[in-house]
């Protein structure tokens, strides 16, 4: 009963990747793959976000940093080492959470609101490290990438693959998430975000918990970070500094961050929205702004919380605790 | 020796506006527990229309004024508007903040371009002495701070409202029962920190060209220095602000200057984690009633 009521709650987005995935069959054109991809790309950082945000409580203003040591591990094995993309995958997974827990230990010692600053400082001491960094680190211009991803010999460099790979990255992504969000882990990290104190006094260790999920989150920014970079083919300090990182932030919270779907589709609309609206990128950003701040004032749960919680309210009339139990199932149950 | 003095001229006509917006972020956390990263912007708002002011022909004093009061109407209508409803959640209001930074940048840029700007230097003048090169503008944005930096101690030590906004920042509920209107006090606060962020940008531009983006990097030195002085303690921001502001004076005259921006962040990560509350001690925001 539980593990079908749980694989319930991961069906609709298994059902909107398929579909996701069978765009290319409608031959989209290049400029919309391009910009899928990216939000691909984010969205599998911002699957890592969730897990903290969303199930920790633990908010990072430096998510963009993590995406950025994973490209640039990617980048430099690839010059130094002539490292292929499948291996710098998990080197690039790892250096991230590394440089997470490095970050983290820290950061999370000083906790609550100054954890928030932490992230952010050291998001920006990363980018000016970066950019002083010399040839090593190319400097403000950044760094080339350029080979060839295969898989079992077929080149993916074409757009339509690429395109259908980042896809079946994104659906390991939630996947990840999903199997966190209903482990006896994502048990203890939701523990933590509703009380630290009390979770601390049933004999949870917060703080290694809190680490964790931070050093989670990086190997899912390290994997995006990765594929970004094999994507733009450059990569330099400015994509990876503070307001980035804000950028990732706003998503998670416009998608809402503690459901399933949250992340996708908030990087989803945040990438297609201008195109949809038609707005230049000043003009985007703004309404990105006023959205969120619109999204935190009026549905706390993100988009898809209210809309979720609207319909149940709508169909059944349950009220608004139903809702919220309903997005951690397995909780109520145990 | 010359360049030494120089240096710390330059570091503390810096540190100046520095501690500007760090007085602002402080009383407001203090009394609220927002951490309001748009504070930067308020600056930078500041020195846009002390900008547009100049560029009008009017005197620089007159675009001081203009740019107080516009960031201050601004900041109470931010108050009145957003943040007195996420008093029950400091982290809503952090991330409404986080949302205003986007909105003001770019509607800053959709208006008037993302390219720099600058103003004619309100005073030309050099002085000489000894071989040390002393601009008179930096003299004045120092002395401008001090007076304005002495004025609200003044204010908050002194004077019967200083002492209910401090007793306020001490413990919320007490002093709401105490009679003391906090809610009053706490958009006193925003008009408070705005004005002198508002300040802080004036000055600045009178300094330096800005562009729509400087308010990121300068409310996170704000930040820093608010961090290291202890959040929600004004004497610490400021002293915060003096050994910032000489540290990358320093450093910008010794050849490191491409570190500069990079000192803030390290000097209040180690002071975070030596020191969780700051060098100088400060509350952890205020108490809530949870």
């Amino acid at each position: 009963m539980k593990t079908g009521n749980a694989l319930r709650s991961l069906l609709p987005v298994l059902v909107i990747l398929a579909l996701i995935a069978a765009v290319p069959l409608f031959s989209p054109s290049n400029r919309f793959l391009s910009l899928a991809i990216s939000a691909g790309t984010n969205v599998i950082a911002l699957y890592g976000l969730s897990v903290l945000f969303g199930q920790t409580g633990i908010l990072s203003m430096g998510h963009a940093a993590l995406v950025g040591v994973g490209a640039y591990a990617a980048a430099i094995l690839a010059r130094d080492f002539g490292v292929g993309f499948w291996t710098a995958l998990p080197v690039a997974a790892l250096a991230s959470a590394v440089f997470a827990m490095i970050v983290g230990i820290p950061s999370l010692r000083v906790g609550g609101h100054h954890f928030v600053i932490m992230t952010f400082a050291f998001g920006q001491l990363l980018a000016i490290v970066l950019t002083n960094g010399g040839d090593y680190t190319g400097a403000a211009t950044g760094l080339d990438i350029a080979g060839p991803v295969t898989l079992f010999g077929a080149d993916m460099s074409d757009l339509t693959r690429y395109y259908l790979m980042v896809v079946a990255f994104v659906t390991a992504a939630a996947v990840a998430s999903w199997a966190i969000i209903h482990s006896s882990y994502g048990r203890t990290l939701r523990a933590i975000r509703e009380n630290e104190k009390l979770a601390a006094s049933l004999g949870i260790n917060v703080g290694r918990h809190k680490i964790g999920a931070f050093v989670v989150s990086g190997v899912f920014a390290g994997i995006s970070g990765v594929l970004l970079a094999y994507f733009l083919g450059h990569i330099s300090p400015s994509q990876f500094s503070s307001f980035p990182s804000i950028y990732l932030a706003l998503m998670v919270m416009i998608g809402g961050a503690r459901l399933i779907e949250g992340p996708l589709a908030g990087g989803i609309l945040v990438a297609f929205l201008p195109e949809v609206l038609n707005l230049d990128p000043v003009q985007s950003r703004i309404v990105y702004g006023v959205c969120l701040i619109a999204v935190i004032m009026l549905l706390p749960d993100g988009l898809i919380g209210g809309i979720v919680r609207a319909l149940r309210v709508a169909f059944s009339g349950k009220p608004k605790q139903e809702a919220e139990r309903d997005a951690a199932p397995s909780e109520a149950r145990q | 020796m010359d360049i030494f003095i120089q240096q710390i001229l330059n570091g503390l006509s810096i540190a100046s506006v520095i501690t500007l917006i760090a007085i602002g972020v402080t009383l407001i956390f203090g009394l609220t527990g927002i951490i309001n990263f748009a504070h930067g912007e308020f600056l930078m708002i500041g020195g846009i229309v002390t900008w547009l002011a100049v560029s009008a022909g009017l005197g620089f004093p007159i675009a001081v004024v203009l740019a107080i009061l516009a960031v201050g109407l601004m900041g109470y209508i931010l108050e009145r508007g957003l943040f007195r409803f996420t008093l029950e959640r400091p982290t809503n209001g952090f991330i409404v903040s986080l949302g205003l930074i986007v909105v003001l940048q770019h509607v800053v840029v959709l208006f008037w371009n993302p390219n720099q700007k600058s103003i004619p230097r309100p005073l030309t003048t050099v002085w000489e002495v000894g071989g040390v090169r002393i601009a008179s503008v930096r003299v004045m944005v120092i002395l401008i701070t001090i007076a304005v930096v002495a004025l609200s101690f003044r204010m908050i030590t002194a004077s019967r409202y200083g002492r209910a906004l401090r007793a306020s920042v001490e413990d919320r509920d007490t002093a709401a029962l105490m009679g003391i209107p906090v809610r009053r006090y706490i958009t006193g606060v925003f008009v408070l920190g705005s004005a002198l962020a508002g300040l802080g940008g004036a000055l600045l531009i009178a300094l330096f060209p800005i562009t729509p983006f400087t308010g990121g990097t300068m409310v996170m030195k704000g930040f820093a220095v608010a961090l290291i002085g202890g959040l929600g303690n004004i004497y610490g921001a400021v002293a915060a602000g003096l050994i910032l502001g000489i540290v990358e004076g320093f450093s910008a005259g010794y050849g490191f200057s491409q570190w500069t921006d990079a000192y803030s962040f390290v000097l209040m990560i180690l002071v975070l984690i030596v020191r969780p509350h700051g060098l100088f001690g400060g509350t952890s925001g205020p108490r809530m009633a949870s």
